[in-house]
C-alpha cells in the first residue's frame, strides 16, 4: 500500500431527500492497484461512483484526483482528467456499431470540431484513420475484434459489459471504475472478466471495482473497502476484510 | 449490411444524387413542376438540419419554422426596406440566426423530452407573433412585399430554371457539409449523445456544447433556406412560418427516416409534393396528414425509407430461402 | 373606468380564462400521471366538447344541459378511442414517438372536425342570461361565474375521486408503482384507459363552459390546449393543485399584459412566461425536482 495516492474522497456525503446514501465517506484509491468497494444492496456504491465521476453533485465533502480537487466539475471535464467508468445498468450506444462505440471512447484522444469536420480538413481524415486503428487495437485487447461491425445493442449481454470496458479504456484513463461488471455473467465469462481486469491493471490503469461476486472480488483485489448505509465499516486486504465481524454482520443482517 | 455497398458510401450517393438533380429539369414536361422542385429543395435543406438535431442527436424542436421565418424576414426586410443586395442579407441572416439560436439554445437544450418540445414550440410561437406584430418592419399579418429578385454578384436568377439550379447547388452544399459532419468525430459524438448522455459525458464528450452546436447549425440551415425562399417568392407572410409548419418539418424528418440524411430529403419531397398532386383532395389534406403521422409512427417508427427497406430485405430473404441467412 | 377598476376587470377576465387553462391542464396531468405521455390532442377535446354540444342541440334538439351531457360522454369515448387506437399499439413508447403520435392525432381530429362542422364559428347560448353583474365598478358575466363554479366542482370532484374511491387510488398506484400495482391485481391498462376518458371529460367540460364567451370552432383547440399545457408546467407537471395555481397565474398575467401592454402580444406573454419557467424552474411552482437514476 505504498503506491502514490491517485484519487481520494474526504467526508463525501450525498442525501436523496431523507435517504443518506453516502455519509462522510473517506476513500483512498492508490495507483496501480485493483481496489474494490463492496457492500449490501443500497449501500451507496453506485452513488459513490456517480458523485466521483460528476454525474451527480455531492451534498457535502470533496473528491480529489491526483491531489487536485474535482468536486462538482462537469462530468466531461473529470473524464478529460483521466477518470472514467462503466455502468451497472448498461449505457451503451445501442444503435452504433461496436467499433463506433469504442471510437466515441477516443473522443478526448482526438480533435476536430464542427467547422473542421464540415469542411473535412485534410488532417481530419488522417485523424479519423488513427482513431479507427487505435480503436481496433482496443477491441483486440478485450478480444472483440471479430464483432467490430456488429450493432452494439444486438450483442449478448456479457459482450456488452466487455464493450463498455473497452470503450472506457479507449479514453485512456488513469482510473477505470467498474460498477458490477460481473452482474449477469456466467462463470466462464466471469473467469475471462477476472483475467481481463488483471491485464488492465498490468497495462498501467488503476481499477476501482464495485462487485457483488465475492469470489471475483477476493481473488483479484489488492485492497477492499466495505461500506454499509453510506458508511465505511471496514477496509484492508481481502483476507482481513473477509474475517471482519462488522462486515459479516452487515451482510448477514441484510439476508 | 442494410444498403448495397455503392449506396452505403455516402459520397457515391452524393455524386449520383447531384447528377440526378442536374438532369431532372430535362425530364420535366411542365414548368409548374420546376416550381414544386424548388420548394422541395428549400424544404429539404431545413429537413436535413432538423434531422441532424432530431434524428442524429435525439433532440426535438417544434419551433424550426421560426428559424426559417427569421432567415426569410431578415433577408426580406433588408432587401425591401434597405435595398441591400441578397448576399449581404444572407450573411446577416446566417450570423443573426446563428447567434440567436446559440443564446436560446443554451438554456433550452438543458431540457429533455416534453419540456424541450414545449420550450421550442413556445419559442416558435413567440417569433411568429413578432412577425405579425412588428408591422413597421414586417408588414404585419398581411405580409412583406417588395423583396428584390435574387442577384448574386451581378448575375440575375430571373427564371425558374436558373433558380432551380441555385437551389440545387445550395442543397448539394448543405448535403455535403452534413455528410461530412455525420461521418466525423462530431457526428459520432452526436449519435452517442442520442444513445446515452451520461455515457457520452463520462467519455469526455461535452454534451451541452454539442447539443447547442448542432442546434445552431440546424437553425443556420433553416435561415439559409429562408433566404432562398424569400428571394424566390419576393413576398413573405407570417402564416408560412406557423406552428403547423414546424410540425410539418418534423414530419418530413420522421417520415423519411430519423437519422438518415437521405430520409430527410425523401420526406421533404414527399410532403411537399403530396398536396400538389392530391390537390383535388385539398379538403382532406390535414386529415390525411394526421393519419400518415400516426400510422408511420406506429407501424414504421424508423420511417418509411427504413420500413420499405426492411420489407424489401425480408422479401429477398424469403425468395432466397432461409439457408442464405446463415 | 378608473385604472384600478380596469385592473379589477382584467383580473376577473384573467381568473375566468385561467380556470379554463387549469381545467385543460388538469386533463394533461391525468394522462401524464398515468402514462408519462403529454397528450397534444388535449386541446381537441375542448373543441369537440363545444361542437358536439352545438350539434346535439341543433340536430337532436336537446336542451343545453342534456346536449352538454351527450357531448361530455362523447368526448370521453373519443378519449378512450385515442388510447386504444393510437397509443396502445405503439411498440417503442419513447417520448419523441409519443409526442409525434399525439400531435398526429390532434391534426387528424381537427381535420375531421373541419369536414363535419366546416370552418365557421358556432355560438352556444350563455347558461343563465347575459346580464352583467356589477362588481366594484367592474362587470362580471354570469357565464364567468359558471366557468368558475364548474371548475371548482370538478377540482373538488377529482380530489374526492383520487383521494377516496378505490378506482382513483388504483389509478394513482398504477401510475407511481406500475409493477406493484399489477402484482396486487390492478389492471393498469384499464387505468390508463380511464385516464384518457377522464381527460376527455374535463377537456369537454372546459370547452362547453367557455364556448358561450368565445364561440367555438374546429381550430380553437390548438392554442387553448397549449395554454393548458403551459398551466400544467407552470404549476408543476403532474401536480394536482399546481395546475390550478398555474392556470390562474397564467390567465391573470396574460389578461393584464394584453390590457396594459398590447393585446397582439397576449399569446407571446403566455409563452414567454412558459419559457422563463422552463429555463429557471422547470419543475414548476409546486413541483419537486426529480433526479434521474443512473
Ligand atoms: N437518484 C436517486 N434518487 C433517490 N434515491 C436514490 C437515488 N439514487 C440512489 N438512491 C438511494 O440511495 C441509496 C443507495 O443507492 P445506490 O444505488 O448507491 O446503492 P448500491 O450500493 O449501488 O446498491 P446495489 O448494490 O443494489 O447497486 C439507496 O437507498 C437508493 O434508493
Ligand atoms: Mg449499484
Amino acid at each position: 500500500m505504498n503506491s502514490p495516492l491517485l484519487m481520494n474522497t474526504r467526508n463525501l456525503s450525498r442525501d436523496f431527500g431523507g435517504v443518506r446514501a453516502l455519509r462522510d465517506l473517506d476513500l483512498d484509491v492508490r495507483q496501480g492497484l485493483i481496489q474494490a468497494v463492496i457492500g449490501p444492496n443500497g449501500a451507496g456504491k453506485t452513488t459513490l461512483f456517480n458523485v466521483i465521476s460528476g454525474v451527480i453533485v455531492p451534498t457535502g465533502g470533496s473528491v480529489f484526483f491526483r491531489g487536485e480537487e474535482i468536486t462538482g466539475l462537469p462530468t466531461h471535464k473529470i473524464a478529460q482528467k483521466g477518470l472514467t467508468r462503466t455502468f451497472q445498468n448498461l449505457q451503451l450506444f445501442a444503435d452504433m456499431t461496436v467499433l463506433e462505440n469504442v471510437m466515441v471512447g477516443m473522443h478526448c484522444m482526438s480533435k476536430g470540431g464542427f467547422f473542421a469536420s464540415a469542411f473535412k480538413a485534410p488532417w481530419v481524415i488522417a485523424e479519423e484513420r488513427r482513431v479507427r486503428d487505435e480503436s481496433m487495437e482496443w477491441l483486440r485487447f478485450v478480444g472483440m475484434e471479430d464483432h467490430s461491425a456488429t450493432v452494439a445493442g444486438s450483442l449478448p449481454f456479457g459482450s456488452q459489459r466487455i464493450l463498455e470496458m473497452a470503450r472506457g479504456l479507449a479514453s485512456n484513463p488513469e482510473l477505470l471504475m467498474l460498477d458490477e461488471p460481473a452482474a449477469g455473467l456466467n462463470s466462464r465469462e466471469t473467469g475471462d472478466l477476472a483475467r481481463l481486469i488483471i491485464r488492465i491493471k498490468e497495462s498501467g490503469v488503476s481499477v476501482l471495482l464495485v462487485e457483488h461476486d465475492m469470489e471475483l472480488v477476493m481473488s483479484i483485489s489488492d485492497h477492499v473497502t466495505v461500506i454499509d448505509q453510506g458508511h465505511k465499516i471496514a477496509e484492508g486486504d481481502p483476507e482481513t476484510v473477509r474475517s471482519d465481524e462488522k462486515v459479516l454482520k452487515a451482510y448477514l443482517g441484510e439476508e | 449490411m442494410r444498403f448495397p455497398p455503392f449506396v452505403r458510401s455516402p459520397y457515391a450517393g452524393f455524386l449520383l444524387f447531384s447528377g440526378m438533380l442536374a438532369v431532372l429539369p430535362l425530364l420535366l414536361t411542365n414548368d409548374y413542376y420546376l416550381n414544386v422542385l424548388i420548394f422541395i429543395g428549400i424544404h429539404a435543406i431545413i429537413a436535413i438540419g432538423l434531422d441532424l438535431l432530431l434524428g442524429y442527436t435525439g433532440q426535438i424542436s417544434l419551433g424550426h419554422a421560426a428559424f426559417f421565418g427569421l432567415g426569410a424576414y431578415i433577408t426580406g426586410v433588408l432587401s425591401a426596406k434597405a435595398s441591400w443586395p441578397p448576399i449581404a442579407g444572407l450573411v446577416v441572416a446566417l450570423v443573426g440566426v446563428g447567434i440567436l439560436a446559440y443564446v436560446i439554445g443554451i438554456p433550452t437544450l438543458k431540457l429533455h423530452g416534453h419540456y424541450l418540445a414545449m420550450a421550442t414550440l413556445g419559442f416558435g410561437i413567440i417569433v411568429q407573433i413578432f412577425f405579425k406584430e412588428l408591422d413597421f418592419l414586417t408588414g404585419g399579418p398581411s405580409g412583406l412585399v417588395g423583396i428584390e429578385d435574387m442577384v448574386i454578384f451581378g448575375y440575375e436568377f430571373d427564371s425558374d430554371l436558373k433558380y432551380y439550379y441555385l437551389v440545387c447547388v445550395s442543397l448539394a452544399l448543405t448535403l455535403l457539409l452534413s455528410i461530412n459532419v455525420v461521418q466525423s468525430r462530431v457526428g459520432r459524438a452526436l449519435r452517442a449523445i442520442h444513445g446515452s448522455e451520461v455515457a457520452s459525458s463520462v467519455l469526455g464528450v461535452n454534451v451541452s456544447r454539442y447539443k447547442v452546436g448542432i442546434f445552431v447549425l440546424s437553425a443556420v440551415y433553416a435561415a439559409f433556406a429562408g433566404w432562398l425562399y424569400s428571394h424566390y417568392m419576393t413576398f413573405v407572410s407570417p402564416s408560412s412560418f406557423d406552428f403547423m409548419f414546424s410540425i410539418k418539418l418534423v414530419t418530413m424528418v420522421v417520415i423519411g427516416s430519423l437519422g438518415s440524411i437521405w430520409g430527410a430529403i425523401f420526406g421533404a419531397a414527399l410532403l411537399t409534393s403530396l398536396p400538389e398532386f392530391l390537390y383535388v383532395f385539398e379538403k382532406y389534406e390535414t386529415t390525411v396528414f394526421g393519419l400518415i403521422l400516426i400510422t408511420v409512427m406506429i407501424f414504421m417508427p424508423k420511417g418509411l425509407l427504413r420500413g420499405v427497406e426492411d420489407a424489401v430485405l425480408a422479401g429477398v430473404r424469403v425468395v432466397r430461402g432461409k439457408g442464405d441467412d446463415k | 373606468m378608473t385604472l384600478s377598476q380596469q385592473i379589477l376587470q382584467y383580473l376577473i377576465t384573467g381568473v375566468t380564462v385561467g380556470t379554463i387553462y387549469a381545467l385543460i391542464g388538469m386533463g394533461f396531468n391525468i394522462i401524464y400521471n398515468s402514462t408519462e405521455i403529454i397528450n397534444f390532442a388535449q386541446g381537441e377535446f375542448v373543441m369537440l366538447g363545444g361542437l358536439l354540444t352545438v350539434s346535439s342541440m341543433r340536430i337532436l334538439h336537446l336542451p343545453l344541459p342534456f346536449a352538454a351531457l351527450v357531448a361530455v360522454i362523447g368526448v370521453a369515448l373519443i378519449g378512450t378511442l385515442l388510447n386504444v387506437a393510437a397509443i396502445r399499439p405503439v411498440k417503442d413508447p419513447n417520448p419523441i414517438t409519443l409526442i409525434i403520435i399525439t400531435i398526429g392525432a390532434s391534426i387528424f381530429i381537427r381535420g375531421v372536425a373541419s369536414l363535419i362542422w366546416g370552418k365557421d364559428p358556432y355560438p352556444i347560448p350563455a347558461f343563465s342570461g347575459e346580464d352583467p353583474i356589477q362588481f366594484f365598478g367592474a362587470v362580471i358575466q354570469p357565464q364567468s361565474l359558471w366557468v368558475m363554479g364548474v371548475a371548482l366542482s370538478i377540482v373538488l370532484g377529482f380530489r374526492q375521486f383520487f383521494g377516496k374511491t378505490i378506482t382513483g387510488k388504483a389509478m394513482i398506484a398504477s401510475a407511481f408503482q406500475p409493477r406493484a400495482a399489477r402484482l396486487v391485481g390492478i389492471d393498469t391498462r384499464f387505468m390508463v384507459l380511464i385516464s384518457f376518458a377522464l381527460s376527455g371529460l374535463v377537456g369537454a367540460v372546459a370547452g362547453i363552459v367557455i364556448a358561450p364567451m368565445s364561440m367555438t370552432q374546429y381550430d380553437i383547440g390548438v392554442m387553448i390546449g397549449l395554454k393548458g399545457f403551459c398551466a400544467a408546467i407552470i404549476g408543476g407537471l403532474g401536480h394536482f393543485w399546481g395546475v390550478v395555481i398555474g392556470g390562474i397565474t397564467l390567465g391573470i398575467l396574460e389578461s393584464l399584459g394584453a390590457g396594459l401592454i398590447s393585446s397582439g402580444y397576449k399569446d407571446a406573454i403566455a409563452f414567454g412566461i412558459l419559457l422563463l419557467m422552463l429555463f429557471f424552474r422547470p419543475q414548476g411552482i409546486l413541483g419537486k425536482t426529480k433526479g434521474d437514476r443512473v
